[in-house]
């Protein structure tokens, strides 16, 4: 009897704490984001300057799964800061061309705001860029870039490439729900596909980037050692 | 006495030969989930001769002339029937071309149905089977896709010409307005990818706007011809 309350004490405990996150599924996707970079092009994006994003955030997945992007009372958007271009770099030929823009630093928070407002406003940074994207602090997740890279082209007929990179999250207040379970915290992977087309509907004035988007928690396989004696006590 | 064969032939030669504007384009459907090869013949190389292009997963978001439940439902995508017909190494990327295919999306009740499941190493039981019951509310013809990918991680990017060909909610697109086109981001370095799944990928489709059509008479038709 004793027994069967601490499984059951044990299991509620374990459900009721935030859990290491393992997901298929993206964490958090989004529907659009836009990029600017002064003075850049989708082929130039010029060393030493610096690219900014902001997004609204569409979807949670595990481990947070219990938030409602598609709720009208809260908005969840996000802002992207000071990727630092370190040049543009080009492969092939005329019209089979690829230019591949490494980045480093840079920032992300993650807001959730009870005063919906996000508006992607033309021609960045204005009135509304970024600051309807920032606004009722503190951010519920925030990271830094340790890595980005652009990857574009010349040849796309709908002009489409890719925007990656990798982040080490270092606060927010749903922080914890990010941890992987040995004491640390799981990256994330920010991925998914860039247009620069310009076409109304698509592109905005202002912008160089539609991205369509998403970050994946990368935490590792959980692993640890054991001895035969308590993995046969497993099954007992 | 003008049949209407002869009066249909001339009215679409009228919405033909009109000068396309600058339009703007809407978004019809998001997309999220991964990509594999069926068949793989060479199961090292991506895009090999005599492979098959496979991608699947969840829409989340349509958008009209869709109609959508996603509260009720669950709406799933494949894309298939894709073989790479040329492929041109640009440094460490890939340019792989392909024959045409189809995206299609299925409709599924969340009750009572079975969610897409992405159980490794597909084809198998589950995959494409659980993406693929329900209700075919969209059948797209894709044309000119390309994948622009870096062999060495698999970060990269397709697109293709997207055209409405059938599913329960074509009728609701406008003849004039079938046509648009997709693109998405690939990945190979997310490390939730199942075993036996190539890629992540999370995409858009967009729709043209309704081509443009005015009124005519057939004397004016008739003189832009002579």
């Amino acid at each position: 009897m004793k027994r069967w309350l601490m499984t059951l004490c044990a299991v509620l405990v374990l459900a009721a704490a935030p859990r290491p996150a393992y997901a298929v599924g993206p964490v958090i996707d989004w529907d659009p984001a836009f990029f600017w970079m002064p003075g850049a092009t989708f082929n130039n994006m010029p060393a030493g300057g610096f690219m900014q994003a902001v997004g609204t955030v569409s979807v949670f997945g595990s481990p947070l799964d219990f938030l409602n992007a598609t709720m009208p009372a809260t908005e969840y958007t996000f802002y992207i800061n000071g990727l630092n271009s370190l040049g543009t770099t080009s492969f092939g030929a005329p019209g089979s061309m690829i230019f591949t823009t490494f980045f480093t630093g840079g920032t992300i928070d993650v807001y959730a705001d009870p005063t919906p407002d996000a508006v992607f406003a033309p021609n960045p940074p204005n009135l509304l860029v970024p600051s309807s994207f920032i606004d009722v602090p503190p951010a519920i997740l925030s990271g830094t870039f340790t890595s980005t890279i652009v990857t574009t082209n010349d040849f796309t007929a709908f002009k489409t490439g890719n925007i990656e990179g990798s982040i080490q999250w270092t606060g927010g207040t749903l922080i914890n729900y990010f941890t992987n379970g040995t004491g640390g915290t799981c990256p994330g992977l920010l991925t998914g596909g860039a247009t620069w087309n310009t076409a109304p509907g698509v592109g905005i004035p202002g912008y160089l980037f539609r991205h369509d988007g998403k970050i994946d928690l990368q935490c590792p396989v959980p692993a640890q050692k054991s001895s035969w004696g308590r993995v046969k006590q497993l099954y007992r | 006495m003008r049949s209407p064969v002869t009066t249909l032939l001339l009215a679409a030669c009228a919405v033909l030969s009109l000068a396309p504007a600058a339009r703007a384009q809407s978004l019809l459907f998001d997309y999220v989930g991964f990509d594999y090869e069926s068949p793989n013949p060479d199961p090292n190389t991506f895009g090999e001769p005599g492979s098959g292009y496979v991608g699947l997963g969840t829409v989340p978001f349509l958008f009209a002339p869709l109609v959508s439940n996603t509260a009720l439902n669950e709406y799933t995508f494949v894309i298939q029937g894709l073989s790479p017909t040329s492929v041109l190494p640009v440094g460490s990327f890939n340019i792989i071309n392909y024959s045409s295919g189809t995206v299609t999306i299925y409709e599924d009740a969340k009750s009572g149905g079975t969610p897409g499941t992405f159980t490794p190493n597909p084809p198998n039981g589950d995959v494409p089977g659980t993406f693929t019951d329900g209700t075919v509310i969209l059948v797209g013809s894709l044309t000119n896709f390309q994948l622009v990918i870096n062999t060495t991680n698999g970060v990269g990017s397709f697109e293709a010409v997207f055209n409405a060909t059938g599913g329960s909610q074509l009728s609701n697109f406008p003849l004039n307005q079938r046509t648009g086109w997709t693109f998405s981001g690939t990945t190979g370095e997310a490390l939730n990818i199942p075993e036996g799944y190539a890629h992540q990928i999370d995409g858009q489709t967009f729709l043209d706007a309704a081509v443009a059509t005015h009124k005519m008479t057939w004397g004016r038709l008739k003189a832009g011809y002579k």
